[in-house]
């Protein structure tokens, strides 16, 4: 393999890597909060999708348009799924709110089943991210190399949020002490919609950018994703923003070598997230960058 | 096993559901007998997954790849030799699997073994970390299960599945397998054992505390599970008589979510009732995926309402009505005895 | 001169950059009843979650009878003769009280899961007798009559009493108790007194208990020790802890802050 292949398959495994990042810092931002998987969060990417599908292709806005209210309106979902479906249940017992994520999961799915119909639809790419550059003879698609940037320039505002705002420090309290936050006055349920509609912001953004890499959406597209973004999640360890974006990136970029060295595994691809959280669990459960979230239980 | 009045009395209900199985073999319609041979297996099923989320308290979504696993070493144990040589059109099987022919009882178990020793190696890495994880990893298991048999050719014949599996799935087949599925299970739970998975579903550190060894005893009530999942999809197999990757969806596993979730997540009598209240709820529900008219008025038929019908359903139980039908109590003879002399059980 | 029953020698415990226990190093014998008090946030729970196992020490020892139990898993240490109750009482609420107390046997469990299934004679002869162990364990603590309610249905005072008498049927030599006086009223707290001071006497213990209270603490235990902000600033008699300058201090900053 020269090293004109190897650059492009990096190119590109970063790029997969942070749609994973994107996914994975909602995952880690509820669990920290209110130590909830959030089953349906992988689906929200796909609620995204069709928003920006819906808006493109049915309501005639422009892609930019089109975009930002996708990704307001999959916050709105987030917001929205928290407080119908999981608020009620934040005193119950663990496993009540885990039933009702996968029960909101399966919902979206089948609801988006019903409205849009199961044959895939043919995701309108803008021209903007169609094309490709050549950097001295080696050929890069445009998205391939916006995705990074946009996912960087997020991290960074969320990043910015989650350390200089009074509501970012809340969210980083809560994932400690949920009475100590509540005790200092703080809206503690505003905070968690908070952490529901951001997180729900960036899977809609990674949806977006997925239609926009693989132009065919479907009302599953988000479960496989979804599920290497929990990968990630755990892998860069739970509860840390950062180490999900890092995990992302591990998650993506080996992805793509796997299939690129040995074209003979592309059909397990998917298989090996799973064989990745697996691993993580067994040798580094608290991931690369987590903190024992479960210390001081007593 | 004592000879009193309890196990007598237990006894005389087995023979007695036996007799409605004989009654309901010979008087009820080639449909009504298939849908309670499904509403058997699925009872078998959720026996099993209530074991490990209502009993134990582990969430844990394992049961469509389970079934998978279990159906499809039955049926490759089942299916003759010559089936599979004509079967295999892609790539040839592997030549000791394609040789390999057995009969109904040692394959269902076979399919049980397998899945259960699946099972452990699965539980193990989640449970060491309290097993939060465990319902992630087992959803991302079901998909991958179908990565894997659509890649494992020489196996499983891909994409293009197994066909003609041999149909030895009857009405009694499945209800001696229920009944001893439930003899099992209610055995487990009522011991020492139950009591310790009962305990950790309650508060995992406290019975940490206590001297138990939480991941064994989690262990087995997943590993039991997985076990009557294998010979369950084992006994589709032969129901079903085709099978391919596509066949066990998420679907199955969220039909029985549902029925644990209804009957009452840790009372197995409340499973047994909400199994037939679902299985045959589900039957009625086809009707709103197919065309209809009302009052000359034509609606189309809605593919995957069924499935919206069932998420809506289980999340308002969860928000409104968590303790299902029976919550975690279970009938017993001295709950009965006790309620005909009016005393408080 | 009685047997040392547990050793805890530089036990420290950092979370993060965080020190929650500094060095902390105790000895205690066989047959007392040994207090460890502080303020609030002073590292006693943390302390505690060491020596039973719920948390491995960032470095340190414990002995339990000259055996190195650092690290050891909690289920081990109990089977060796250690139990624990909790801060805010951790009853198995949808079981009985009796069901509560059986769990405590488990470790020693003398039927495997073949006799569970197949039901033999000797699943009922162990369930049986586990059972009767059980109704006389509360028969001793006089909570017989509560045995079939459900753990969640007792009042609080008498939830405590269960918790220690699940604790007593794992067996244990020594006891250790995390503020079991938290939440009580004055009636309570001076019944619970009597209560470990008979519980200690009929099942021959070495108690090691926490706790908030100093007058509790003061009336019960022979020997008391102060952890202020993870470190061990005293050790002494009820008297001589009383006059102690440092605990005196370490209290007063507590109540001015």
């Amino acid at each position: 393999m020269n090293l004109t292949i190897v650059l492009q398959q990096l190119v590109n495994g970063i790029s997969l890597g942070s749609l994973y990042g994107l996914v994975a810092i909602g995952y880690t931002m509820v669990y920290g909060v209110i130590r909830l998987i959030n089953f349906a969060h992988g689906d929200i990417m796909m609620v995204g999708m069709y928003f920006a599908f819906t808006g493109i292709a049915m309501l005639f806005l422009p892609w930019w348009a089109a975009f930002l209210l996708s990704m307001l309106a999959s916050a709105l979902v987030g917001v929205i799924i928290d407080r119908v479906a999981y608020k009620p249940l934040r005193n119950a017992s663990r496993i009540s709110a885990l039933i009702t994520a996968i029960g909101v999961s399966f919902f979206l799915e089948n609801s988006f089943l019903v409205i849009y119909g199961g044959v895939p639809k043919a995701f309108p790419v803008p021209s903007v991210f169609g094309g490709a550059i050549n950097i001295h003879g080696v050929i890069f698609p445009n998205i391939a190399i916006i995705t990074p940037i946009v996912a960087m320039i997020f991290l960074m505002i969320l990043l910015f949020i989650l350390h200089k705002t009074k509501y970012g420090m809340a969210m980083r309290a809560l994932s400690f002490d949920f009475e100590t936050v509540r005790i200092m006055g703080v809206n503690v349920d505003l905070v968690i919609s908070m952490v529901f509609a951001i997180g729900s912001f960036l899977a809609a953004l990674s949806g977006i950018f997925w239609a926009m890499r693989y132009p065919a959406i479907n009302p599953l597209i988000g479960i496989m994703p979804g599920l290497k973004a929990f990968a990630a999640a755990v892998l860069g360890g739970i509860g840390s923003v950062t180490g999900a974006a890092i995990g992302g990136f591990i998650i993506g970029i080996s992805e793509i070598l796997v299939v690129a060295l040995f074209p003979s595994l592309a059909g397990y691809k998917d298989a090996f997230a799973f064989l990745f959280l697996i691993f993580v669990l067994l040798f580094k459960p608290t991931g690369i960058m987590g903190e024992d979230l479960e210390r001081g239980r007593f | 096993m004592k000879l009193d009045r309890n196990n007598i009395l237990t006894a005389l209900s087995i023979a007695l559901f036996f007799l409605f199985v004989w009654w309901a073999n010979h008087h009820l319609t080639s449909y009504a007998v298939r849908i309670w041979e499904d509403t058997l297996i699925f009872l078998m099923l959720s026996a099993g997954y209530n074991l490990i989320n209502g009993v134990t308290g582990q969430f844990s979504l394992e049961p469509n790849g389970f079934v998978a696993i279990g159906a499809y070493v039955t049926a490759i144990l089942i299916l003759t030799p010559a089936q599979k040589e004509s079967m295999f059109i892609i790539e040839p099987m592997v030549p000791w699997l394609a040789n390999l022919h057995m009969s109904f009882l040692p394959a269902l178990i076979i399919g049980g073994i397998v899945t259960a020793i699946v099972g452990f190696l699965l539980g193990f890495p989640v449970f060491r970390v309290r097993g939060d994880y465990l319902a992630i990893v087992t959803l991302g298991f079901g998909l991958t299960i179908r990565v894997v048999s659509n890649n494992t050719i020489t196996i499983t014949n891909g994409s293009l599945g197994l066909k003609g599996i041999p149909t030895y799935t009857n009405i009694w087949w499945c209800a001696v397998w229920v009944v001893i599925a439930m003899i099992v299970i209610m055995r487990i739970v009522d011991s020492a054992f139950g009591r310790a998975m009962k305990a950790i579903r309650d508060d995992e550190d406290a019975a940490i505390a206590m001297g138990i060894n939480t991941l064994w005893m989690k262990q087995i009530a997943f590993v039991t599970a997985a076990f009557f999942e294998g010979v369950g999809g084992g006994l589709l197999a032969s129901l079903i008589t085709i099978i391919s990757p596509t066949v066990f969806t998420f679907f199955l596993t969220f039909e029985l979510l549902i029925i644990i979730v209804v009957g009452g997540l840790g009372s197995m009598t409340g499973t047994a009732i909400a199994t037939v209240l679902v299985v045959w709820g589900s039957e009625l529900l086809r009707v709103v995926e197919q065309p209809m008219n009302i009052f000359g008025l034509h609606i189309p038929g809605i593919p995957g309402m069924r499935m919206v019908v069932f998420s809506i359903l289980l999340i308002v139980i969860m928000i409104f009505a968590r303790e299902g039908i029976m919550g975690q109590k279970e009938f017993s003879w001295d709950w009965l005895f006790n309620k005909f002399k009016g005393k408080r059980a | 001169m009685s047997n040392i029953i547990l050793k805890c020698e530089n036990l420290t415990m950092q979370f993060g950059g965080l020190v929650a226990v500094n060095k902390f190093s105790i000895q205690i014998r066989e047959g007392m009843i040994f207090g460890l008090i502080g303020p609030n946030g002073a590292g006693k729970t943390t302390a505690f979650n060491m020596i039973t196992g719920n948390l491995k020490p960032t470095s340190g020892k414990v002995y339990f009878y000259d055996k190195d139990i650092t690290g050891m898993k909690p289920y081990k240490i109990v089977s060796l003769g250690m139990a624990r109750t909790f801060q805010n009482i951790r009853l198995f609420s949808n079981l009985s009280v009796l069901e509560n107390v059986l769990t405590g046997y488990h470790h020693k469990l003398k039927y495997n899961l073949i006799d569970t299934i197949l039901r033999t004679p000797r699943f009922y002869k162990y369930e049986n007798q586990m059972k009767e162990e059980g109704m006389k364990l509360l028969e001793s603590v006089r909570l017989e009559e509560k045995a079939n309610f459900r753990a969640s249905e007792l009042p609080y005072g008498e939830r405590r009493k269960v918790e220690i008498a699940r604790a007593l049927a794992t067996g244990p030599k020594l006891l250790l108790l995390d503020e079991p006086a938290a939440g009580m009223n004055p009636q309570e707290t001076t019944d619970l007194m009597y209560f470990i001071q008979e519980v200690k006497e009929k099942f021959d213990l070495t108690v090691f208990l926490i706790e908030h209270d100093m007058k509790f603490v003061m009336n019960l235990c022979e020997t008391i020790a102060v952890l202020d902000h993870g470190v061990k600033i005293a050790e002494g008699k009820p008297e001589e802890i009383r006059k102690n300058p440092d605990v005196i201090k370490a209290y007063l900053g507590d109540i001015n802050a």
